[in-house]
């Protein structure tokens, strides 16, 4: 570890710690409300649980900013290594829940290494994009090494299955590559290659992923199965109105009509308890959390820094887009999870620790 | 970099995003916001609190007694309450800890502990205080007078409906909003009470005010349930009404020993139908009069008791040789009866009937009304009608042949009997009143008051069938029947079994009280004379003493014995010409000859003698007391002589029957005070 720098405390981004734990707030306070008067006296165990994450999640989010961004460009790929690995032991000895094998049992709580994996793919497609791209940007030839570093945690994730996740890992490995400089006319083509590739896509999917695509396209075709979590989800923010039901009021998720209401759909158990006034104030926040991180990437003293505020920042985006995207039926149900909000230990502390090496790029930005 | 551009499509992607929350929320909200509480409301219906039935003093019949049902949100109550106050728990609700264990271990979110207990016992259940433990208000109904007037009260069932009687006629009315709680449930269906619990205020049921007194039909249960034991009839019915309004005072079936029957269930008085016997021929002849196929002095050949007439053998209990319409009621001869229905015959004989609502609903307000069963009188045979003179053959309800005895007796308006006076809702504001209704005139005031006289012979004569039926300071007109009971299984007559009645009113010269008993399946004799008439004397008596009628104080004013030329005498000058023994002979009077006005009003006389060209010199007003010449004679004559006189028994010619006179009516509420005041 690098001398510690006591200077560094005077520029300490308050802005991104304050933001980041208001959001984890909401998402304690969601939690409550959903297990509020469960069999349970008290606080519910998942409260807290979701407790001991924001602690521990807080705490490494201050540790990430401590230490100098610019090591972790030596750590890149071993740490991407570990990712892939973990990868590879779910597959070979996950806990599975529901379907998919996802986890990874460490007696304590379960590691979702998918949630590792995001934070290795971003450091290691930024390791990888770095260096100053070419005049033109950057061409096919050097998209081939990080294409092969995306497919094979992509495809690892895909076998759990775990198609939201796969597809954050695309879209933010896009969103670095092209803001780190493609080469226009290559998006344009790469762009077009994605659309042809549609049907291919489909002919892969698992049943259950066709179903929500076709459940998405019209809910009504299956109100029950899997058009089910997009109309409760609906029901829910709808009926909560401009001001919401109130907290611990809301019917929808707490009598059990909303699926996941503590994780994937904890956006509509919000919104149902606060109202559209509440949503708005949440997608403030975020949007105050997004700017944060394009002004840390805009004002970052180097490349490798300014490409890691995007890459987590970017995370951030496309999480909560997707999610919120999901709850509102504007896209199909992938499991997203609304980050610093949803209930889960591994998303969590992945997320507070990208926060906290967002605030380590925005402390260093004065030293030289 | 290109982060300008990131910065772009991020806010624009973002924008979206909140747009469509907008749309979820604003446009769509109010409709998403229906359906979730659609899907987490449910709506758990207690019982309704009935309206109370009362008899018309007010006296109750039926009530609905406030009970406590006691609940438990067993999750609250374990997370509040500790071992002990669970064992006081279970004490106070006469359970075992074990037991109340039981119930709140179900997983259920909500449990009944006990179901209708009663307050007292229910406040013991609140002073333990403990959360999670609550108390709704249910109803059950019960009958503080058990079985009295139960076959008009009727039934109703546990969960407030009503099964029978008024409880099922006026179970609009009566049954009330249902009490409604109103609780959110998850999505697995288990209700949540611990959610806001709304107990929606529910309107009770309306007071039911019957036609009912109480008194008379204790009396009336207690006479004929006395009179089915002794006589081993395997059921009785009594019915007691108000001749001039239709109100039922009194309405009882009784089962005999070893009966099966359900009283609350079932009601034979309006549900079942019996072939009427004898109490037919007062209609007869009533009808044979109205329409002026005889008069009252017409004589008819009795065939001395036995008479073969298409091909069978009528019987009369005794020989009778020449009697006029009075003598063959008095002694009830079939044969005469049989003669005077052919000579009516089929068309009008169907119709009189049908005017005195024989064979129709009566429109009483009691559910399961039979309508009797008549035949299209155009296919009766000629036997048919013989055998339709004297009550066999047709099947009427015990209800119709009281209320065509109650327009005899109220001057001949047939009254739509009914047992509810009026409804009053839960802030005592009437709902509902039923006010006397006339269906139709059955029979001339005339007619009626000819018949009232005949009807008082049976009762009084030395010949009468129903010198039981007397009562003491009171002139009592009535009529036996005894029938045979149809075998529904060969749908011929069973041998020996016969139903008993004998319908009556009281006082003869100002009917307050209509009342037919009838006994079904006693053995052979003179039963309806033997059995009924009795229980309508037993009633009767208590009845008026109960309304405080007073006896009248003066014999009448006129002597029935110079109106009419059988009148109490033994040997009636046959006043009439003979009439021939062949059925083809007996021709009514019509044409030529002097019509009888006999008890016909002043209007009535004048329209008859317009009808046959006749000129009147009238003397006095009221009714026809005497003519000159007497009717059927010389045809030739032009002008007709007849005195009028007020008639004392108060049948008038109205539309809606009257009452005595106001000047009468005073004087009897002098007597009855009077009569109080001796007590």
């Amino acid at each position: 570890m690098p001398t510690f720098d006591r200077r560094l405390l005077y520029h300490f981004d308050w802005t991104v710690f304050s933001l980041a734990l208001a959001l984890c707030g909401v998402g304690v306070l969601s939690v409550v409300s959903a297990t509020w008067g469960g069999r349970h006296q008290g606080l519910d165990p998942l409260v807290v649980r979701q407790l001991v994450w924001v602690g521990a999640g807080a705490a490494l989010m201050i540790g990430a900013a401590l230490i100098d961004y610019r090591v972790l460009a030596s750590y890149a790929y071993p740490f991407y290594g570990v990712a892939v690995a973990s990868l590879i032991v779910v597959a070979v000895a996950g806990h599975s829940t529901g379907g998919s094998r996802r986890w990874i049992n460490l007696g304590v709580f379960n590691l979702e290494p998918s949630e590792i994996a995001k934070l290795a793919v971003v450091l290691v497609m930024v390791r990888y994009l770095r260096e100053d791209p070419p005049k033109g940007g950057w061409g096919l030839k050097h998209l081939a090494i990080p294409a092969l570093m995306l497919a094979v945690p992509v495809a690892l994730v895909l076998k759990q299955p775990d198609l939201g996740t796969g597809l954050i890992l695309i879209l933010i490995t896009a969103t670095l590559i092209f803001v780190g400089g493609l080469n226009w006319r290559l998006m344009a083509a790469l762009g077009l290659a994605a659309v042809l590739a549609a049907p291919a896509a489909w002919h892969y999917m698992k049943p259950y992923q066709r179903e929500r695509l076709v459940s998405f396209i019209n809910p009504q075709s299956d109100p029950l199965g899997s058009g089910y979590h997009i109309i409760q989800s609906e029901i829910a923010i709808g009926s909560g109105g401009k001001w919401g039901k109130g907290f611990l009021k809301g019917t929808q998720a707490r009598l059990n009509f909303l699926p996941e209401q503590t994780t994937d759909f904890i956006f509509a158990a919000y919104a149902e308890e606060f109202g559209y006034v509440g949503t708005m104030t949440l997608l403030g926040l975020y949007a105050a959390l997004i700017a944060r991180g394009i002004w840390i990437a805009r004002h970052s003293r180097d490349r490798f820094g300014a490409l890691l505020a995007v890459g987590f920042t970017g995370i951030v985006f496309w999480q909560v887009a997707i999610n919120v995207g999901m709850a509102t039926g504007m896209l199909p149900v992938v499991g997203i999870t609304l980050p610093l909000v949803s209930y889960g230990g591994s998303s969590l502390i992945a997320m507070m620790i990208g926060m906290g090496v967002m605030i380590s790029v925005n402390m260093r930005r004065y030293l030289f | 970099m290109r982060i300008g551009v990131l910065t772009v499509a991020l806010a624009t992607l973002f924008a979206v995003a909140a747009a469509r929350l907008a749309i979820v929320v604003l446009v769509d909200g109010p409709r998403l916001a229906g359906i979730a509480r659609s899907e987490h409301t449910a709506v758990m219906t207690l019982a309704p609190v009935r309206g109370p039935i009362v008899d018309r003093n007010g006296a109750p019949l039926a009530l609905s007694a406030e009970t406590r049902s006691i609940y438990a949100r067993p999750r609250r109550l374990m997370r509040h309450s500790t071992a002990a106050d669970r064992a006081r728990l279970a004490a106070a609700l006469g359970l075992t800890d074990a037991e109340l264990e039981a119930r709140l271990d179900r997983g259920e979110p909500f449990v009944w502990l006990a179901r209708h207990l009663p307050p007292a016992r229910a406040r013991v259940v609140a002073g333990l205080g403990l959360d999670g433990v609550g108390a709704i208000s249910e109803y059950k109904r019960y009958y503080p007078e058990s079985n009295l007037a139960a076959a008009v009260t009727g039934l109703a069932g546990m969960d407030g409906q009503g099964l029978s009687g008024v409880e099922l006629q006026y179970d609009r009315l009566v049954r009330g909003q249902p009490v409604e709680l109103e609780f959110y449930h998850d999505a697995l269906g288990h209700p949540i009470l611990d959610s806001p619990l709304a107990l929606r205020a529910a309107e009770p049921g309306a007071r039911l005010e019957l036609t009912i007194d109480s008194s008379i039909q204790a009396t009336a249960e207690h006479y004929l349930a006395a009179e089915v034991a002794k006589s081993g009839a395997r059921r009785g019915t009594a019915i007691v009404l108000d001749p001039f309004t239709g109100e039922i005072l009194a309405l009882a079936n009784a089962a005999g020993a070893g009966v099966k029957g359900d009283e609350r269930l079932h009601d034979t008085a309006v549900q079942d139908a019996f072939e009427p016997g004898s109490t037919m021929k007062g209609l007869l002849g009533s009808i044979a009069l109205a329409d002026h196929v005889i008069g009252p002095s017409r004589m008819i050949y009795c065939e001395d008791g036995q008479w073969r007439f298409a091909g069978r053998l009528i019987h009369d209990d005794d020989r009778n040789g020449w009697m006029n319409l009075g003598g063959i009621i008095e002694v009830s001869s079939n044969i005469g009866a049989a003669k005077i229905a052919l000579a009516l015959g089929a068309r009008r004989f169907g119709a009189g009937m049908a005017a005195f609502g024989l064979g129709q609903r009566t429109g009483i307000d009691l559910p399961g009304e039979a309508a009797g069963i008549i035949r299209p009188p155009s296919q009766w045979k000629p036997i048919e009608l013989a055998d339709h003179g004297f009550g066999q053959g047709v099947a009427v309800t015990p209800i119709q042949l009281a209320v065509a005895y109650a327009a005899i007796a109220n001057g001949g308006m047939l009254m739509r009997p009914y047992v509810v006076k009026a409804a009053y809702d839960s802030a005592g504001d009437e709902i509902l009143s039923h006010q006397p209704q006339a269906v139709r005139r059955a029979i001339p005031p005339a007619v009626a008051h000819q018949m009232n006289l005949l009807l008082r012979n049976v009762v009084s004569g030395k010949d009468g069938t129903a010198r039981l039926a007397q009562v003491a300071d009171f002139t009592v007109a009535g009529k036996t029947g005894t029938a045979q009971m149809v075998n529904p299984a060969t749908g011929g007559y069973y041998q020996g079994r016969l139903v008993a009645s004998f319908v009556g009113f009281v006082p003869a010269d100002d009917p307050r009280l209509v009342i037919l008993v009838v006994l079904y399946d006693v053995a052979h004799g003179h039963f309806g004379g033997l059995y009924a008439a009795p229980v309508f004397s037993e009633i009767a008596a208590t009845a008026l003493d109960r309304l405080g009628v007073a006896p009248p104080q003066a014999p009448p004013s006129y002597d029935t014995a110079s109106l009419l030329p059988f009148g109490a005498d033994d040997a009636p000058a046959p006043v009439a010409a003979p009439v021939a023994d062949s059925p083809a002979e007996l021709v009514p009077e019509q044409g030529g000859g002097i019509p009888d006005f006999l008890g016909a009003s002043m209007r009535d006389a004048l329209a008859l003698a317009r009808a046959r060209g006749l000129t009147l010199e009238i003397e006095g007003h009221g009714y026809v007391v005497a003519q000159s010449p007497v009717p059927g004679r010389n045809s030739a004559v032009a002008s007709v002589r007849l005195t009028l006189a007020d008639d004392p028994a108060g049948v008038a010619g109205a539309d809606l029957p009257q009452r005595a006179h106001p000047a009468r009516r005073a004087n009897r509420f002098v007597s009855r005070f009077a009569r109080r005041m001796r007590r």
